[in-house]
């Protein structure tokens, strides 16, 4: 078994809204492998941002974290606002959806990328400046050195988001992770970027999370996938093994999701297999499986009791006390 | 709804997953819980209290009058029989004047904020939703307003008519209509905006009526929560102009009145000035925090 | 299905000619910095039941389009013609009661609500204001479409927005709209903002209502699966001008404009055996302010020449209904040669 980059073990979020506990993150457990590609998968309420800023320090005071969640053997969760400090940038760095809002407009990117730099590392001045200007290349930005002396406003979507990626990467952090980092961006770049993440990936050595509600993004770019739903892991696979062909999904929800994405190759006016109901409420999480009541094959068993999360497979794991055979809906 | 404890004794069946102990303690859900509610209940008791004691404890129970004073009961000490705020130099009971400049303090604040929703709000929110030229004009209008320096006003208020009670709120209403046209005009300009106004107008809605029922229910609450600081404002305002002796005229009694009265005895007797003044801080501190808790209950922005 | 009753009605149920919009682009300071011509000069037909869907990235001027339809805010030029009236002819009442027939649908669910109405209210607006029925009937006809779009009035005709989920208010948001049996729904990314379970309801009862009322569809949104789903006929939009329009099944399978390819190409899909997704468009979206002279997408095509930049190329039907603009279009199903050299031969020019 080699030394995993990171792994995430039974953690936990829960905060404090208006009086009532919410359980955004519900004993989330996985491994990332240096070099490897992750990618996370789950709607809205899911828990997947939530889990990944667990681990980078980046909650609002008054969230209650437990678990662990080990850099290399360091522990992670826990570390004071300082301790952390140290790690981000350096190990671990986060690349966010909106970059007109994740960028200062009032600063020159140059200044930004400078800035991120001289945190982490002693440099002068003309030093930074110039391992800016390297950044700017390294993320494909041309005419990285009157890029340099711009403001956020002047440049496309796509490009801030090569700016975050920039920064990001100032210190070469041995972990990148994207949250919905091409969410707010159309297609086509969405295509650029993600390739420009997969070539940096290869060229620094880097593992990458990207965490997206887009399945396809994770059929087409990741190594390994992992569901979650309602605060929980409800299944994780190598996307081959979910996504290729032979391709099997066994939890009820992750074959809900395919059937609902639309599919280029589906006849146009084709009735969508529907999942009625909506996801539950994070305050009020109901006994059993938490798909359970919108699930079209849920049985007695899976309202009363909810599954595991447990290997059936060689490397693909499912929560699921009915799943599906054969990757096909029954 | 409280997070529940697990209960430890229901029996599980093999390979289901155990029921997750409570991660947020119970006791700090609570707290949060009653903080939010002690921060919108507590100024409005308080605001409540302070009416009590201005407009309904004088009709229940007689207090001495707050113009004439027994001069043989004169600068009497405060838990003096009979006083028990004590009495001013000239024998004016104390607390009596506290009720009764209460009493202008509530009717003018009150009444200057109501004509400047009522008159500052048709404004706003025409100068808001028609915008062009109606806009440009009615936004002049009220930059003119503004711009008039408040004492200077006052000044001149107090030169040609007699000052009084009735006057002092028109000369402040100058001030209170174009704050509240601003404010509207603001808080229509963003309605407007939004999607709704104009799936209402594809509906097929005439204008006054989006006005009157989707402009005017969300501008609203933003007002109102304003409208509690702006009484703030007015009674500090007519505080100030009651201590230059430019509102509200001797011997009627007047919160900012009694300050002046008081400052010229401070050292000696500091309580003249200062009880006036803590109960100013009060009434227009349990203003503000009440603005804010319902800016915060209304999620207004 | 929907082709064989068009039969019966040749006349285009919504005909856009020469459409143009144009806003001034204005600096901070509220100086004018250019204008963009956010849609130019567009034309096509919707016929009666069929779903045209229009997909464009950021700047396309889709959304943009579909306000001009709806006159809100007029079109600088061009002519919409809806059920035989000239919309950009009408005025006040005249207009009001010529779009009384088409209705929009909204990206936001919750921003289309106003927070402080209930539901039934929010439903019975267009009733009032068009002045269907009395109060009674008013009563009946909300029960009637909240059990429509699939939602029990006994349960949500007094909740207000607040109390509902995302599909639930797009759900009240297309009860509305269907209010008055209008005969074309623009929906302008109705379902983008959802998640993709709730989303699929939601689409579910688009095709609901398209069988069960005989809906035309302007439908427009940015994801091409999506579009191509719903639609009978797809059209894609560059920087204001349609780049390709044609029958879903042609314009997918066979796409015949660079961009459509590029496109197309960049989807990363779950299809078991798919490709990972790949970029061949090089360089930023040009400013919309200044488009490129010629054809606007030459800058970032691959196949672009020296006749790209002079000539702005004309819609030319390929195929039954199909048509591109385009001066080197892609008339083989096989991957667009890159090149940088001037392309010379194609089959058609």
């Amino acid at each position: 078994m080699s030394d995993a980059l990171l792994e995430v073990e039974d953690l936990r979020v829960a905060f404090a809204v208006g009086g009532r506990e919410v359980r955004a993150v519900d004993g989330v457990s996985y491994r990332i492998e240096p070099g490897r590609t992750l990618a996370i998968i789950g709607e809205s309420g899911s828990g997947k941002t939530v889990g990944c800023r667990a681990i980078m320090g980046l909650l609002p005071t008054g969230t209650i974290i437990s678990g662990s969640a080990r850099l290399r053997g360091s522990e992670l969760i826990g570390l004071s606002d300082a301790q952390l400090r140290k790690h981000r940038g350096s190990d671990l760095a986060m690349v966010f959806q909106d970059p007109a809002r994740s960028l200062n407009p009032t600063m020159r990117i140059g200044s930004q990328i400078t800035e991120a730099i001289r945190t982490h590392r002693k440099m002068s001045k003309s030093q930074a400046r110039d391992e800016a200007v390297e950044l700017l290349r390294l993320v494909r930005i041309p005419a990285p050195d009157r890029r340099f002396h711009e403001y956020p406003h002047q440049l496309s979507g796509g490009m801030r988001q090569r700016v975050m990626i920039a920064i990001a990467l100032a210190c070469r952090p041995k972990l990148l992770i994207a949250d919905e980092a091409t969410t707010a961006l159309d297609v086509t770049t969405q295509a650029q970027i993600m390739e420009l993440m997969l070539e940096l990936q290869a060229e620094l050595g880097m593992s990458l999370v990207f965490i997206s509600h887009d399945l396809g993004l994770a059929a087409s770019y990741a190594d390994e996938v992992v569901v979650m739903y309602a605060g929980k892991i409800v299944e994780q696979a190598p996307a081959k093994k979910l996504f290729g062909t032979g391709g099997t999904v066994r939890m009820r929800y992750t074959r809900a999701l395919l059937d609902a994405i639309p599919h280029i190759e589906r006849a146009a006016h084709t009735e969508l297999p529907v999942v009625t109901g909506r996801p539950p409420d994070p305050t009020d999480m109901p006994p059993g499986c938490s798909f359970a009541p919108r699930c079209a094959h849920a049985a007695d068993d899976c309202l009363a009791k909810a599954p595991a999360l447990a290997e059936h497979s060689p490397g693909h794991s499912w929560a699921c006390w009915h799943p599906c055979e054969n990757g096909v809906a029954q | 709804m409280a997070a529940q404890l697990p209960d430890m004794t229901t029996t599980l069946a093999p390979g289901a997953a155990p029921p997750l102990p409570s991660l947020v303690s119970a006791r700090h859900l609570r707290t949060q819980r009653v903080a939010r509610a002690v921060r919108l209940w507590v100024p409005a008791a308080i605001l409540v209290a302070l009416f009590f004691i201005c407009f309904i404890w004088p009709y229940v129970y007689t207090i001495p009058s707050g113009t004439v004073g027994d001069i043989l009961a004169a600068q009497e000490p405060p838990f003096s029989p009979g006083h028990w705020l004590g009495t001013d130099p000239v024998g004016v009971d104390v607390f009596a004047m506290l009720v009764y400049g209460g009493q202008v303090a509530f009717e003018v604040g009150f009444a200057v904020t109501a004509i400047g929703m009522v008159i500052g709000g048709l404004i706003g929110l025409a100068a808001g939703y028609f915008g062009g030229w109606t806009d440009t004009v009615l936004s002049r209008i009220i930059d003119v307003l503004i711009a008039f320096p408040a004492l200077v006003l006052a000044l001149a208020v107090a030169e040609v008519l007699q000052p009084s009670e009735l006057h002092l709120i028109w000369a402040l209403s100058v001030f209170s209509v174009p704050a509240f046209a601003r404010v509207t005009r603001g808080s229509t300009l963003v309605v407007r905006q939004l999607p709704f106004i104009q799936a209402s107008r594809l509906s097929g809605t005439r204008s006054w009526r989006i006005i009157l029922r989707h402009v005017l229910p969300n501008v609203i609450p933003g007002i109102i929560s304003f409208s509690l600081i702006g009484v703030g404002i007015v009674v500090i305002l007519e505080g100030a102009l009651d201590f230059l002796g430019l509102g509200i005229q001797q011997p009627k009694p007047s919160w900012g009145g009694m300050i002046a009265r008081g400052q010229t005895v401070l050292t000696a007797t500091p309580e003249y000035v200062l009880i006036p003044s803590i109960v100013l801080l009060i009434f227009v501190m349990a203003l503000n925090l009440l603005g804010d808790a319902l800016r915060e209950r209304w999620g207004v922005r | 299905m929907s082709t064989e009753t068009v039969a019966e009605e040749k006349r285009p149920l919504l005909s856009v000619r020469d459409l143009v919009q144009e806003f001034v682009v204005r600096e901070g300071g509220g100086t004018r910095a250019g204008v963009v011509q956010a849609v130019s000069s567009v034309s096509f037909d919707i016929m009666p039941g069929e779903t045209l869907g229009i997909v464009g990235e950021t700047g396309s001027g889709k959304s943009t389009l579909a306000r001009a339809i709806l006159q809100s805010p007029r079109p600088k030029s061009g002519t919409v013609s809806f059920r035989g009236s000239e919309l950009t002819r009408l005025r006040g009442r005249q207009l009001l009661a010529a779009r009384q027939h088409m209705q929009f649908v909204f990206q936001d669910p919750f921003g289309s609500l106003d927070p402080k109405w209930k539901v039934r209210s929010i439903i019975e607006e267009p009733l009032i204001a068009y002045s269907a029925g009395d109060r009674q009937a008013r009563r009946k006809r909300v029960d009637e479409l909240l059990d429509l779009v699939g939602l029990d009035p006994a349960r949500y005709a007094n909740r207000h927005p607040r109390e509902l989920s995302g599909g639930q208010a797009q759900r009240i948001a297309i009860a509305r709209a269907v209010a008055l049996n209008p005969d074309l729904l623009i929906c302008d990314e109705a379902v983008s903002s959802l998640d993709v379970l709730i989303q699929a309801q939601v689409l579910n009862l688009f095709e609901k209502l398209r069988r069960e009322l005989g809906l035309s569809y302007l439908f427009i949104a940015h994801d091409l699966a999506l579009v191509k789903q719903v639609s009978d006929r797809v059209g894609v939009m560059y920087l204001g001008k349609f780049c390709e329009v044609g029958p879903g099944e042609s314009v997918y399978k066979q796409p015949l404009h660079p961009y459509t390819r590029a496109l197309l190409d960049s989807i990363p899909s779950t299809e078991p055996g798919a490709g990972r997704a790949t970029t061949t468009l090089r360089g930023e979206p040009p400013s919309p302010v200044n488009p490129p002279s010629g054809c606007r997408f030459r800058t970032r095509c691959p196949r672009a020449a020296d006749r790209c930049a002079q000539e702005v190329p004309e819609p030319r039907e390929l195929f039954p209904g199909h048509l591109v603009a385009c001066h080197f279009p892609l008339t083989e199903a096989a991957e667009p040669a890159k090149v940088s050299a001037p392309v010379q031969t194609t089959a058609n020019s």
